[in-house]
C-alpha cells in the first residue's frame, strides 16, 4: 500500500515540478517586465536630478519630499506644496467622480442590455465596444471639438439664441469629467453586463410578488445580488481615471493639472526625475491603498448579504 | 348573497406576438375559484396553465377580460399590490438572504413591525419545520427544504390567494408523495386559496378539490377529481387523465341514461350517457383499463372481445396488457391488480379474451 501511494506521491510531485519548469520562462518575463521598471523607478526616487533630465548617482531625499513640500529658493525652508496637494486631491475627487458619474450611466445601460433578447445582446454589446476601435486622442479631440468655445455646443447655442457669448466648457473640470466618463464608461458597462446576465429575473419577479416596489426591488435584490460586477467596474474605472493623462491634458488644457500630468511634467520639461518617480510610486500607493479600503468594505458587506 | 368567489376569471385573453405571429397563450377563457379551495390548473405544458397563473399573479396583464379578486378587478394591479404570493417552480429563493431573511422579506417590504414579523417568521418556519436552519443561507439547504422555505416565503404576508406553479416537479418521487400531503396540511391549516398548476393527472387527482383541465389556451373542463374522471367531458379530457380506451360504435337504443351501443369489436355494449347529451348515430365510448379484465378466449360468453396479447408490463402493484383487438387495429389498454403468489396468466402472443366490467363503458360527448 505504501509503495503504491509513494510512487503516486513521487509522480504528483514530478508533475509540479515540470509544471513549474514548463512556466518558468513566463514567470520571469512577467517578472523581469513588471518588477524591473518598478524597481527603476524607486531607485531613481532616491537620486538627484541631472542637469538636462537623467539622474546622477547622488543619494538625495529631495525628490519624496517635495512630493508634498516645498524649499523656498532664498531660505531653504520647507512649507507645504499647495500645488502638489491641490493636484493630489482633484486626481481623487475627480476619478471619484468619474466613476460615480459611470457606474449612474452604466447601471442602465448594463441593465438594458441584460434584458434584451439573446440574439440582439450581442450587437449591443457590440456597439458598446466600438469606441475602443478609434484612437483615444482623436475620441478626446472629438470631445474638444464639441465644448470648445467655437464649438458644436456653444454654436448651436448661440445660433438659436440661448445665449449671448459662449460659456467656457473647455479647460474646465467638467470638461475632463465629461472626458473622462466617456473614456471609460465601456471598462464600467462591460463588468456590470457580465454579472447582470448572470442574474435570475425570476429572483426579480420574486421581489415584485413579495410586495417589494420597483425601487425596492433594486435596491434590495439586483444591487446586492450584481455587486460583483460594481465592485469590478469601479476598480476597472478608478485606477486609469487616477492616472488618466491624454485627457486632462488636452480637455483640462495644462491648466487643470492630474497626477499623470504633474509626473509627465517631471519627467519633461520639469527635468525632475527623482520627483516624477516618487510621485508615480505616491500614485500606485493611492491605488492600492483605495482598492484595499474599497475591496474590504465591499466584501464584508458582501458576506452579510451575498 | 353567495360568498364572493376568491379569483374569477371573465373571458381573460392573452395574446403574446403580433400580426401572423400572434399566439393566444389563454384565450378567452373564464373560470371561478371558491374560497378557501385547492384548485388545480392541469394540462400538458404548452397549454397556458402557467400564463393564466402569472395573470392572476400580475407577471403578465391580459390582453383582454377582466381579474377579479374576492369582487375586485385587479387585471391592471401591478404585482406588488395584489395581495397574492406565488411558490415559483425553481423556488427563486434569494440567494444572498438567509432563510429566515426570505421568509421575513415580504412583511418587512409591506413595512411591518420588526417584532410582527420576527413573530411570523418564527411561525412560519415552524408550521413548514424547518426552525433548526433559520440561520442558513439558502444555498446551504437541500432541495426539498428550499420548497419548504419558498412556501412559508409565501405564506408568510398571510395572502388572501397562494399559486404554485408545479412546485413539485423538481423533487424526486419520495420527496414529492411527502410535500403533497404537506400541501395539502398547510392548506387546511392556513385556509388560503391555493391554485396550482402541475402537468401531472396524478398529483391533481390526489390534491385538489377541483381541476381544471386546460388545452391550446382554453379550460375544457371544471370539475372534482372524480367527475374529471370517472366523466370526462371530452376526448382530450378523458386521453390526458389516465389511460383510456376508445371505442367506435353507433347507436341502437337508449333506456333513460343508458345506451345500447353496436361496436365492431365488442358487439353490442351498454354505455352510460352523460346527463345533458343528446346521443345519437355515430358516438365513441370509454373505457378506463381498470375497468376490464382478461379471460380465457374459449368462454364466449364472459368475455365482449378478443384479441392478441401483444404486450405485458409488470408496473408492481398491477400489470398492464396491451391487447390488439380482432379487427388488427385497435390496441386495448387493460390493467390487472397484481395478487400474492400469482404467476402470469397470460403470455405475449397468446390470444385472450377481455371482459368488460358492468356500467365501465360511457359515451363522449363529440
Amino acid at each position: 500500500m505504501t509503495g503504491v501511494a509513494g510512487t503516486i506521491e513521487a509522480e504528483k510531485s514530478r508533475d509540479i515540478r515540470k509544471r513549474w519548469l514548463l512556466s518558468l520562462p513566463a514567470l520571469l518575463i512577467i517578472l523581469i517586465a513588471a518588477t524591473g521598471p518598478l524597481l527603476i523607478v524607486l531607485v531613481y526616487s532616491f537620486l538627484t536630478p541631472g542637469p538636462y533630465g537623467d539622474v546622477q548617482w547622488l543619494p538625495s531625499p529631495d525628490g519624496w519630499i517635495s512630493v508634498v513640500m516645498e524649499k523656498d529658493i532664498f531660505d531653504g525652508t520647507f512649507s507645504l506644496a499647495d500645488a502638489h496637494v491641490s493636484i493630489f486631491i482633484r486626481s481623487v475627487v475627480l476619478s471619484l467622480a468619474t466613476t460615480v458619474l459611470t457606474l449612474l450611466v452604466g447601471f442602465p445601460t448594463a441593465y438594458f442590455i441584460a434584458t434584451r433578447p439573446e440574439k440582439t445582446r450581442e450587437l449591443w454589446l457590440f456597439l458598446i465596444t466600438i469606441p475602443f476601435w478609434t484612437n483615444l486622442l482623436i475620441r478626446t479631440f472629438a470631445i474638444l471639438e464639441i465644448i470648445r468655445n467655437e464649438g458644436l455646443i456653444n454654436g448651436l447655442m448661440l445660433k438659436f439664441g440661448l445665449i449671448s457669448k459662449p460659456v467656457q466648457m473647455l479647460f474646465t473640470d467638467g470638461a475632463i469629467l465629461t472626458g473622462m466618463a466617456y473614456v471609460y464608461l465601456p471598462l464600467m458597462v462591460l463588468p456590470l453586463y457580465a454579472s447582470m446576465e448572470k442574474l435570475d429575473f425570476r429572483l426579480v419577479e420574486a421581489g415584485y410578488d413579495l410586495y417589494a416596489t420597483p425601487f425596492k426591488v433594486l435596491r434590495k435584490i439586483i444591487i446586492p445580488l450584481v455587486k460583483p460586477g460594481v465592485v469590478a467596474g469601479s476598480i476597472l474605472v478608478f485606477i486609469p481615471a487616477l492616472g488618466a493623462y491624454v485627457t486632462p491634458s488636452i480637455l483640462g488644457g495644462g491648466k487643470n493639472l492630474m497626477l499623470g500630468n504633474l509626473i509627465e511634467l517631471q519627467f519633461g520639461q520639469g527635468r525632475n526625475w527623482p520627483l516624477g518617480s516618487a510621485l508615480s510610486i505616491t500614485l500606485m500607493l493611492i491605488v492600492m491603498v483605495a482598492l484595499l479600503v474599497y475591496v474590504r468594505n465591499a466584501g464584508s458587506q458582501g458576506s452579510r448579504h451575498g | 348573497m353567495a360568498e364572493l368567489n376568491a379569483v374569477e376569471i371573465r373571458h381573460v385573453s392573452k395574446i403574446f406576438g403580433f400580426g401572423e405571429f400572434a399566439f393566444a397563450a389563454v384565450d378567452d377563457t373564464s373560470v371561478s375559484i371558491r374560497q378557501n379551495e385547492f384548485f388545480t390548473l392541469l394540462g400538458p405544458s404548452g397549454c397556458g396553465k402557467t400564463t393564466l397563473l402569472r395573470l392572476i399573479a400580475g407577471f403578465e396583464y391580459p390582453t383582454s377580460g377582466e381579474i377579479m379578486l374576492n369582487g375586485e378587478d385587479i387585471a391592471a394591479m401591478p404585482p406588488f399590490k395584489r395581495p397574492i404570493n406565488t411558490v415559483f417552480q425553481s423556488y427563486a429563493l434569494f440567494p444572498h438572504m438567509t432563510v429566515a431573511e426570505n421568509i421575513g422579506f415580504g412583511l418587512t417590504m409591506l413595512g411591518k413591525p420588526k417584532q410582527e414579523i420576527r413573530d411570523r417568521v418564527d411561525a412560519m418556519l415552524k408550521l413548514v419545520r424547518m426552525e433548526a436552519l433559520a440561520g442558513r443561507r439558502t444555498s446551504q439547504i437541500s432541495g426539498g427544504q428550499q420548497q419548504r422555505v419558498a412556501l412559508a416565503r409565501a405564506l408568510a404576508p398571510q395572502p388572501k390567494v397562494l399559486l404554485l406553479d408545479e412546485p413539485l416537479s423538481a423533487l424526486d418521487y419520495k420527496l414529492r408523495k411527502d410535500m403533497q400531503i404537506e400541501l395539502k396540511r398547510l392548506q387546511a391549516e392556513t385556509g388560503i386559496t391555493f391554485i396550482f398548476v402541475t402537468h401531472d393527472q396524478e398529483e391533481a387527482l390526489t390534491m385538489s378539490d377541483r381541476i381544471a383541465v386546460m388545452s391550446s389556451g382554453k379550460i375544457l373542463q371544471v370539475g372534482n377529481p372524480r367527475e374529471i374522471y370517472d366523466a370526462p367531458a371530452d376526448r382530450f379530457v378523458a386521453d390526458f387523465i389516465g389511460e383510456t380506451n376508445f371505442l367506435k360504435g353507433r347507436i341502437s337504443a337508449m333506456n333513460g341514461g343508458i345506451a345500447d351501443v353496436d361496436t365492431a369489436v365488442a358487439g353490442r355494449i351498454s354505455a352510460t350517457v352523460p346527463l345533458d347529451f343528446q346521443a345519437s348515430g355515430e358516438v365513441t365510448v370509454v373505457l378506463r383499463p381498470e375497468h376490464a379484465t382478461l379471460c380465457p378466449p374459449n368462454q364466449p360468453a364472459a368475455c365482449q372481445m378478443t384479441g392478441t396479447l401483444e404486450n405485458v408490463v409488470y408496473f408492481g402493484t398491477d400489470t398492464h396488457y396491451h391487447v390488439r383487438l380482432s379487427d388488427g387495429e385497435t390496441l386495448f389498454t387493460l390493467r390487472e391488480q397484481n395478487k400474492p403468489l400469482q404467476s402470469a396468466r397470460f403470455g405475449q402472443g397468446d390470444t385472450v379474451g377481455i371482459a368488460l366490467e358492468a356500467n365501465a363503458a360511457r359515451v363522449l360527448r363529440n
